[in-house]
Order: structure tokens, then C-alpha cells, then sequence
């Protein structure tokens, strides 16, 4: 446990405050510069050449035209003729031309001939018996069962069993800005302008790819438009941009368009559950048994993590693999968590229904036990009330007319845990801080909360902190992914910032002549405890330095974050049962993050999840056409999200738990919403959609299907 | 670069002869035209095009092919709005174009010669004043990563400036073509309703 003197303040004048963003003004003028916005002297512009084929062997490759086009500079292969292809969008060529359009204009004219393999399109296309051999090992690969308690004996035990099939769809990260590059050489050095969301890790992927040593990459990420988990490493289009700049002996950028940004950027995989789960008459869940299977696509892995939250004390869950011929998934945003989500509070409500019993009062007796990260309970109650969900009324709107309401709930958890984040802090004679750390913001406010920690613990204002990030020149920080970033960074910004201060303690104590650990810094001086007489303002106190400045490495220690949130979201939706089309009213989202940093930018991050998980809801959809395996919506708009139109009125309350020290809020908050959602239209409606998204013609569907006989 | 080409249907009039119905091809690099009657038809080589770009003119060269977006992008660096669906769906690319909002992915800058255009980048004071619009979207956190907001700002700006002290039903709709993936709407139309207070005010 880190010492006692890097306590967080349990008065603090800026912690768990709201402060503005410091770069906001940059990104509201344009001034901030994101990859895609770098332009270097004698810069050219890559672009890849892709298969349009799901399955395919290359046959050849012919560069002679391409290489004869106006501007062209260098290509670079991917593949070799004779390998193949395995998915839509699969990297083959790369060329650089000194513009983009002719750039484009080489690309086309690259010929590849490709021999067409059989492919497959669908889970269900793999999981077939006769699905055509594509991967090495096959197209299904199935995990070991996972198995708890007495299964048997939990459904003897059960008064009423649900059974049925739930389903969650592949979306794609749809980052505004691509994936992409600016690489310039300096003899054997590379500079790496990066879209990423670990400028540490791309150096070593670029090292590695590339064989040069480590410390000849530099990356840089100032600014970046989104990550949402895609963006860790240099990835392909990064080592060829790396390549092509290298062979043209120009810097190269290579942004991909909206169209490989939907194919090869990865993706969340598709969740399927087969159920069957029992409860007894007192509406105690009493057995769980699922198959499960999902797609991460052309071989890579689809797990999530099923049941979700509740205590079914007797559980059985097998999960299978499947791959199709689409480009791989990636993290993306709590990975694996909203599918299991949705697979498991669709379920709670229709037991619920089947004990009579109300969703929360049931969520609520069937839940582990309440601990620090495990603040269900009393989120359900907070939200209920503030939520007017007393005024719910029983599955089905009774209100006549095509409009029906509803209301759902849903809970959710994540981990969030910091780790080995290192920073240095530098104090000049003239006041000057500076704190450097090789983190990076996505645009959850790393900046700013680097800053903040800093001026805290110096009682400065903020604006007297020059936080210095995204850039491998600056000490190791880990890739922001997993709700990790605010826990690595700010435990180390604290240490090294409350060492550097001894330090000046140490310079200022003689001539306030008063020990070194008597002195505080506060409102912008230093100053004797209980004495205020003795005092510096922090700029005098400075001049005390020298020439030499302080000069401090640190690093994160283990006390001043910690792991696991909990959260519960409401629902209110409308459902026009004549058009099947969902119209969200209202959101109350109740969620925690340990100590919170800055309040402005965690509430920002509790929107941003809410309205990512409203287009998961009922929004966004990768669509492959099964007889070509091609994406019919690479762009963005038939891939549709919310505009301000779809969004409804959304309620946070961040529950401050400063005593559990910081802890990430990236992830928890998109959890919840479409599994809320999607119970809230079946409130409204009676008719149970066990699979997203809610778009219209599904609605439709199950409408039709209760009016035939029910959706039960 | 040199002095932009004078280039116009008289002339060519006068050098291909009138009636001919022969396309004329020249090198690459010089414009063509196509000698009838109907629009004048140049390229595919670069061409002079001339744009009033926050006040400035930029005078370039470039195949009439560019669109606004990238003209100022990348040959102006002005890379304050960005490009994200490139395909007219998503708005990072608005910008100001006599008044009116467009999305610059989808104009090509030949067409949009003569006329006042507006990005985000010329929207601060010189002095560095943030533009109102600018400021609320700052005080209200009304962005995150920050690549969809030039073109918010640029949306919010022609709204308000139609409708000072919009209704929230108005501020909605002016800002209903623009898309941003953080999920920062709420904030947004906060920034907009605070901004647009502060117009109404004058």
C-alpha cells in the first residue's frame, strides 16, 4: 500500500469538482492537430488495396500500371500470390502517391487476380455440418462446459422454467476518425504520428514489425477522434505506411476511409444463448443452464461473460466459437459485458412475469451480496424512486391507441483497476510545473485529470500545470483500455507530484524557519501549519529553487485506486405498435467510479456510454450479405446511429466513493441501456424481443407473434 | 505558383472553332473543355480555382475533381473541420457557405468559387476570443474526443445565427445532420441553448 502522505485530500478543492476540459479551446477551434490532420513537408498519401472477396486466393499481383500512374512513389505487399484471403477488406497492396486522389487513382489500377473459395456468412453457416473447410482448425472451436452446483436439483427446485433463445448483433466501433498514420523517416529513426489508444504499445509494435530497436519510434498522439478499443496497435495499415514511407523516402499518410474502417478495424461479436433457466415460487432463481455461441468473425474469439450479475446458485454455460469470413473484433467498450447484459436481463423480466413479481423488487432478492463493488441494492432503490417507477404499469400498456409505453431496468458492473503508470514532474524557479506522462486522452480528459491531480496537490489552479501526454518521449503509461486510464495515471501523477513538493518543502523550510514536514501548499503558496505567518507565495517560494530544477520520477503505487463498479440504468420507451418503431423517452443512469477525478468529464463519459448503448439498442447493425459475405452498410448512413434528434432526456447521478480511491468510468455506463431499453418496449408492448436491435420490422414481428399466440 | 490561368468559354471558343463536335484533350495539367453548349467542362488535370475562405482568398491549383473539404485540408492547411463518412451522412465536414450550412465533402471547391466560405478554423477572434458558440460548448463540456465538433460548432453557428434563442425543437433540427460517436447530444444542445440565449441578447 502506498504510503500514507500520497493520501488523496479528504478536502480537496478541486478533486470530484467540475473543471472545463483543458483542451477544450483547441478542439472548438480547430487548433488541435489529430493525425489525420498532420501535413509535413513533401508529405504523400498511402492508400490500401483490399480484397473484395470474403474467401479468395491470390493468384497475382500486378503493379506495372499502377506504378506508371500520375504521382505514384512506392507500393508495399501485404500478401504474397498464392496466400489467401479471408474476409472482406483483407489487406493486399499499399501504395503512396504525392496526393490523395492519385493515390486513390494508383490504387485502382493495381491488378489482382483472385481465385474465389467458398465462404461463409452467418454463426449459423459455421455451426453447419456441411460448412465449407475455410480455417485451419475448422469454423466452430468449443470451450469446456463451465458448471456450478447441482443443476438437476436447481430445476427440481424450480416452479416455473423459462426457455428460449436471446441474441445480441456485431457492430462495428465506427470511430470518427480512422484508423490511421503519419509516418516520416530520419535515417534509420521513425517518427509515427498515431491514431491510438497506446502510444507506448505502437512503438514496440512498430520496433517489432519493422525490426529497428524500440527507442528509434517515436509516436505521437496529441489529439485522437475515438478508439473505443480498436486502437492499441500500429495494425497493418500502420507497419505499411511505415513501409511505404520508408521505400519513397517521404513521409507518408495513410488515413483508411469510412468503408476499411467498417470492414478491418474490428468489431463487437455477436452473442447467442440458448437458455433455459428456472425460479421457485418465492422468486428465488434456482438454475441456469446456457449453449452459447457468438462470431468474432475469420477466427478470432466471442466470449462474454453469461449469467450476468444474478445468483443462480446451479449454472451450466458452454460456449462455442464461430468463425465466419468477416474481419476480426476487437475490444469494444466493456467487452463481452453488454451482450451478457442483454441475455440475462431480458431473461429476469419474463421469470419475473412468471412470479408475478416486480423487475426491481425480483432483481433485487436475487442478487450477490452488497459490497463496495456491488452497490445494486441500493442503486435500484435510489433509481426506482427518482425514476417514478411506481407509476409502471404491468407488462403490456393498457392505454388505448398505437402509442404504448413502458419502463425497463438493468444492472450492470465492470473492473476499471489502475496499474503501472510512470510520470515525471519538473518545477522550475519560475513556478513553471511541468508533468509529463506517456498516457494518452481519447477524449475522456486525461489531460485535464493529469493536470487537475497535479494542481491539487500543489494548491495551484489548473492553469498553472502544464500537463504534458501523448508522446513515448514521456515516461511508460499503459494503452487506455478497460476503464484503466484514470487509475494508472492519477496515482502516479500524486506520487511524483507530492515528492517533487518535499523537495521544495526541503529548499523553502529554512528561510520560513520552520521543519520541512510542517509546511503545506495551499491557495498558491506554502505556508507553516497552524502558523500562516510563515509563508511563501508558491511563485517566491520557487525562485528558492536555483538553476536546477526539481526534477522527479514516479510511479503508480497500489492504495490510490481500486477495482469493480456497479451501476443501474431505467428505461423509458415508446412504441408505436402501428410503425414497430422505438422512441426512448428517458434514461436514469446510477453509477459509480470510486473517487471521482473530474465530475464534468465522468458525467460526459456517462452520456457518451448511454448514447452508445441507445444505438446498440436500436440503431446500429453490421449487415452481411449472405450469398457475397459483404458488408451492406460500410458508411454511415445505412449504418445508422443517433443524431440529436434520437436522443432522449438522460438523467446521471455518479455516486462518489472517494474512500475506494480512483477508479476507471469508460466502460460501465454503455452496459446497461439497451438491456433497459429493450425491457421497457416490452413493458410497453407484451411482446418479448430476445434479440437486438429493436428496429422497426422486428418489432413488427413479435407484435404479430403475440397477437398469434404470444411472445411467452 | 504561377500566375492562375485566365481560362474562359470565349477562349476556347476562339481556339477550337464553334461547331466542332470533337472533345478537346489536352495534356495533363492543362483544363479541358468540352465546346458545346451547356456547362463549361474542365479537367481532369489541375485547373486555377480561387476561394474566399474566412475572409482570405486562396488561390489554388487543383484537379476539379478536390471537394472544398479537401482543398482547404490539404492544400491550404486548414484542418480545423474534418472528414468522416465523406459521403454527406455524418456533418464533421459543415462549414459556412454564404450562409448556408454544407457539407464540404460533398462540394467540390470548383463550385464554390465566388462565394463567402466559412470553417471553424476562422471562427475565433484574431485575437483568440472564442466565438460564443465556441465558449458554450467549452463551459458546458459539449465534446469529447472533438472530431465531430468543428462541424457541430459550424452547425450550431448557422443555427443560431437563422434563430437567436432557438426553441429546443429548432436547435434539434439545425443540429439533427451532424453525428458524433462519444455521444456528447446532451452538452451539445445545453451549448447550443446557452449560446443561443447569448445571441438573442445580442
Amino acid at each position: 500500500m502506498a504510503d500514507p502522505k500520497y493520501a488523496w485530500p479528504t478536502k480537496p478543492t478541486l478533486l470530484s469538482t467540475h473543471v472545463k476540459r483543458l483542451d477544450g479551446p483547441d478542439k472548438v477551434t480547430g487548433r488541435a492537430r489529430y493525425t489525420y490532420d498532420i501535413n509535413r513537408p513533401g508529405m504523400i498519401y498511402g492508400v490500401i488495396v483490399r480484397s473484395p472477396h470474403p474467401h479468395a486466393r491470390i493468384v497475382s499481383i500486378d503493379l506495372s500500371a499502377a506504378e506508371k500512374s500520375t504521382g505514384f512513389r512506392s507500393a508495399v505487399t501485404a500478401k504474397e500470390p498464392g496466400t489467401r484471403v479471408f474476409y472482406q477488406g483483407d489487406p493486399v497492396v499499399a501504395v503512396a502517391a504525392d496526393s490523395e486522389e492519385h493515390a486513390r487513382d494508383a490504387a485502382r489500377l493495381v491488378k489482382v487476380e483472385y481465385e474465389r473459395l467458398p465462404h461463409i456468412s452467418s454463426e449459423a453457416a459455421a455451426m453447419a455440418a456441411d460448412a465449407p473447410a475455410v480455417f485451419p482448425n475448422g469454423s466452430t472451436r468449443k470451450a469446456n462446459a463451465d458448471e456450478t452446483g447441482d443443476l438437476d436439483a436447481g430445476f427440481k427446485a424450480a416452479a416455473h422454467i423459462v426457455e428460449a433463445t436471446y441474441a445480441t448483433h456485431v457492430i462495428t466501433h465506427v470511430c470518427l476518425e480512422t484508423h490511421g498514420t503519419v509516418c516520416e523517416w530520419d535515417g534509420d529513426k521513425l517518427t509515427a504520428w498515431v491514431s491510438t489508444q497506446g502510444v507506448h504499445q505502437c512503438a514496440q509494435g512498430f520496433a517489432q514489425a519493422l525490426q529497428i530497436p524500440q527507442g528509434n519510434v517515436r509516436v505521437i498522439t496529441q489529439y485522437m477522434g475515438g478508439g473505443f478499443g480498436s486502437k492499441f496497435a500500429p495494425d497493418l495499415q500502420g507497419i505499411l505506411c511505415a513501409k511505404l514511407a520508408r521505400q519513397a523516402k517521404a513521409p507518408v499518410k495513410l488515413m483508411l476511409d469510412r468503408k476499411e474502417e467498417h470492414l478491418d478495424t474490428g468489431n463487437r461479436p455477436s452473442a447467442f444463448a440458448k437458455i433455459r433457466a428456472g425460479v421457485d415460487s418465492n422468486g428465488r432463481l434456482t438454475a441456469f443452464d446456457a449453449q452459447s455461441w457468438g462470431t468474432g468473425g475469420a477466427g478470432a474469439t466471442s466470449g462474454f461473460p453469461l449469467p450476468y450479475i444474478y445468483d443462480f446458485p446451479n449454472r451450466r454455460r458452454q460456449h462455442t466459437d464461430t468463425f465466419i469470413n468477416a474481419g476480426q473484433q476487437r475490444a469494444m467498450r466493456a467487452p463481452g459485458h453488454p451482450q451478457g447484459c442483454f441475455l440475462t436481463e431480458i431473461l429476469m423480466d419474463e421469470l419475473a412475469d412468471r412470479v408475478r413479481m416486480d423487475p426491481v423488487a425480483f432483481r433485487v432478492k436475487n442478487l450477490p451480496p452488497a459490497a463496495p463493488n456491488a452497490m445494486w441494492a441500493e442503486y435500484f432503490e435510489r433509481g426506482a424512486r427518482q425514476f417514478g417507477w411506481d407509476k409502471r404499469h404491468a407488462t403490456g400498456d393498457p392505454t388505448p391507441g398505437p402509442i404504448k409505453t413502458g419502463m425497463g431496468v438493468s444492472a450492470h458492473r465492470w473492473g476499471g483497476a489502475g496499474r503501472g503508470s510512470q510520470a515525471h514532474v519538473d518545477i522550475t524557479s519560475d513556478g513553471g510545473v511541468v508533468v509529463k506522462c506517456g498516457t494518452q486522452d481519447l477524449g475522456t480528459g486525461t489531460r485535464t485529470i493529469v493536470a487537475m491531480v497535479a494542481a491539487e496537490t500543489f494548491g495551484l489552479p489548473i492553469t498553472a500545470i502544464k500537463p504534458e501526454i501523448g508522446d513515448t518521449l514521456y515516461p511508460f503509461s499503459g494503452g487506455s483500455g478497460g476503464s484503466t486510464t484514470a487509475a494508472s495515471v492519477t496515482p502516479a501523477i500524486r506520487v511524483t507530484s507530492v515528492n517533487a513538493l518535499e523537495q521544495l518543502f526541503a529548499k523553502v523550510a529554512p528561510t520560513l524557519g520552520v521543519q520541512p514536514a510542517e509546511l503545506v501548499a495551499e491557495g498558491g503558496r506554502i505556508f507553516a501549519k497552524g502558523n500562516p505567518s510563515k509563508s511563501l507565495a508558491w511563485k517566491d517560494a520557487c525562485k528558492l529553487i536555483g538553476t536546477e530544477p526539481i526534477s522527479v520520477d514516479g510511479k503508480w503505487e497500489d492504495g490510490l485506486s481500486s477495482s469493480g463498479t456497479s451501476g443501474v440504468q431505467f428505461a423509458e420507451a415508446q412504441v408505436d405498435i402501428e410503425t414497430g418503431i422505438v422512441k426512448v423517452t428517458r434514461i436514469l443512469a446510477i453509477q459509480d467510479c470510486g473517487l471521482i477525478v473530474d465530475r464534468l468529464t465522468a458525467e460526459s463519459q456517462a452520456y457518451g456510454g448511454v448514447v452508445a448503448s441507445i444505438n446498440f439498442a436500436l440503431f446500429e447493425d453490421r449487415l452481411l450479405d449472405r450469398s457475397t459475405g459483404q458488408m451492406v452498410n460500410p458508411n454511415m448512413e445505412w449504418y445508422m446511429l443517433a443524431g440529436m434528434s434520437d436522443v432522449p432526456k438522460i438523467d446521471i447521478v455518479l455516486n462518489n466513493m472517494p474512500e475506494r480511491g480512483v477508479i476507471g468510468i469508460g466502460e460501465p455506463p454503455t452496459v446497461s441501456t439497451a438491456s433497459a431499453i429493450a425491457n421497457a418496449v416490452r413493458n410497453a408492448t407484451g411482446a418479448t424481443i430476445r434479440s437486438l436491435p429493436l428496429h422497426p420490422h422486428k418489432v413488427l414481428a413479435a407484435l404479430e407473434q403475440e397477437r398469434a399466440g404470444g411472445t411467452l | 505558383m504561377g500566375k492562375p490561368d485566365q481560362f474562359s468559354r470565349r477562349d476556347f471558343l476562339k481556339t477550337a472553332g464553334v461547331g466542332s463536335l470533337a472533345t478537346a484533350v489536352t495534356a495533363a495539367g492543362e483544363a479541358d473543355v468540352e465546346a458545346q453548349s451547356g456547362p463549361r467542362v474542365v479537367g481532369p488535370g489541375e485547373v486555377p480555382v480561387t476561394l474566399t475562405v474566412n475572409g482570405k482568398r486562396l488561390e489554388l491549383r487543383i484537379e476539379p475533381r478536390v471537394t472544398l473539404l479537401d482543398a482547404v485540408r490539404n492544400r491550404a492547411d486548414l484542418t480545423g473541420n474534418k472528414r468522416v463518412c465523406d459521403r454527406g451522412a455524418c456533418g464533421a465536414c459543415t462549414m459556412i457557405v454564404d450562409g448556408r450550412t454544407v457539407y464540404s465533402c460533398s462540394t467540390l471547391a470548383i463550385e464554390v468559387q465566388g462565394k463567402q466560405i466559412r470553417t471553424v478554423d476562422g471562427l475565433a477572434a484574431a485575437n483568440g476570443t472564442l466565438h460564443p458558440v465556441q465558449q458554450a460548448f467549452c463551459d458546458k463540456d459539449a465534446l469529447m474526443c472533438g472530431f465531430c465538433t468543428p462541424g457541430f460548432v459550424m452547425a450550431t453557428v448557422a443555427l443560431i445565427e437563422k434563430h437567436p434563442n432557438p426553441t429546443l425543437e429548432q436547435a434539434k433540427k439545425g443540429l439533427d445532420g451532424n453525428i458524433c460517436r462519444c455521444g456528447t447530444f446532451v452538452r451539445v444542445l445545453e451549448a447550443a441553448m446557452e449560446a443561443g440565449k447569448g445571441a438573442a441578447r445580442g
